[in-house]
């Protein structure tokens, strides 16, 4: 019985070191609802950290090909990020245009993007340090200059 | 040993829990010590357009000069590189745009060029180590106003680089130790524009 509750306790305490550590860098969300037509809504919830862990398990040649295509603006998307973690909470860009309205600002330490049309709406938010992360591990596949 | 690893859980278990969720106590105190004044001196450049037409579009961007100074070299595009804008016509038909400037920069102050007609004024004006220029169109219902501030130390700066481009770096770095200043503001009709330093990271009119 003790055996048993020790195993429990191992396991719970597992889980819950594991649900910390990986919630603790950040929720990467998109949300895209479409109101029109035939009504898309594409919600997805996906903790941070996987990102940058599945890209170590993308082929070599996939990381090269990318690297390669993003080569170009990947040291301003690397500035950026890494610059934006200093301002965790900033208003940036906020245009509205009759019932069209887009909204960039950080929260948190988050990167938000609001885009509002009549019939859709896109919510997506990341982690800067995502981002920062993304890339640096794309970068060291971007061919030498 | 079993009852010495009873007592050590609980010591255990706070200590994860403290390590765990430090990081997340220290963000939310950022997060509430935030305010619409930024920390440590930084400066904003607000740019704001709002339109009166029936769309009533507004514009609103907020970017401070830090990032802006940071991010620029980054971007290898076209004219701009290292945070340089390369024009090539910086001997404009003839006429010196450095050599101007710098007659310019050591004169008095005064007003420089008054321009009035049934259409519009014009003035250019060196005050305070700035240029001002007021344009007053007449033209329209409204009558337009365009005032536009340039200090000179952001020009020099921007002039600092090699010949036939402008670094906008410079000009950003010497924006910054400005103090708080409208820089643009377009009144007419349609629109109006503002182009503004200060210290606040959000748009507070």
């Amino acid at each position: 019985m003790v055996l048993l509750a020790k195993i429990a306790l191992g396991f719970g305490a597992t889980v819950v070191l594991a649900g910390a550590y990986t919630f603790r860098e950040g929720v990467l969300r998109v949300d895209v609802d479409e109101t029109r037509g035939q009504g898309h809504h594409v919600h997805v919830w996906m903790p941070a950290a996987i990102v940058p862990m599945a890209m170590h398990f993308v082929p070599r040649d996939r990381m090269h090909d990318a690297g390669e295509r993003a080569a170009d603006f990947m040291p301003l998307v690397h500035a950026v990020a890494k610059e934006l973690q200093k301002y965790p909470e900033a208003e940036l860009v906020e245009v509205h245009d009759g019932l069209q309205s887009v909204r960039i600002r950080t929260h948190n330490g988050h990167l938000l993007i609001d885009a509002e049309e009549p019939g859709q709406k896109v919510h997506v938010s990341c982690p800067l340090a995502t981002i920062d992360d993304v890339s640096r591990e794309l970068a060291t596949f971007a061919p030498a200059s | 040993m079993r009852s010495r690893t009873r007592h050590l859980l609980p010591v255990v278990a706070f200590l994860a829990a403290s390590f765990l969720y430090a990081p997340l106590g220290v963000q939310a105190q950022t997060s509430a010590t935030q305010s619409s004044t930024s920390a440590h001196g930084e400066r904003w450049l607000h740019v704001r357009v709002i339109s009166t037409n029936s769309k009533g579009e507004t514009v609103r961007v907020n970017v401070p000069l830090e990032l802006a100074e940071k991010v620029l070299p980054a971007i290898d595009h076209d004219r701009l590189h290292n945070g340089k804008v390369r024009i090539g016509c910086m001997d404009c038909d003839g006429v010196d745009v450095r050599t101007l400037f710098e007659a310019v920069r050591t004169t008095k102050d005064g007003e420089y060029v008054t321009v009035q007609s049934n259409d519009a004024d014009i003035s250019v004006t060196k005050k305070d180590g700035q240029l001002l220029v007021h344009v007053h169109d007449k033209n329209k219902p409204k009558h337009s106003q365009v005032e536009v501030k340039v200090p000179m130390k952001v020009v020099e700066a921007l002039l600092s680089g090699s010949k036939d481009e402008l670094d906008i770096v410079a000009g950003l770095h010497a924006l910054a130790s400005q103090g708080d200043v409208e820089l643009v503001s377009v009144k007419d009709d349609d629109n109006t524009i503002r182009v503004w330093l200060d210290s606040k990271n959000v748009t507070t009119d």
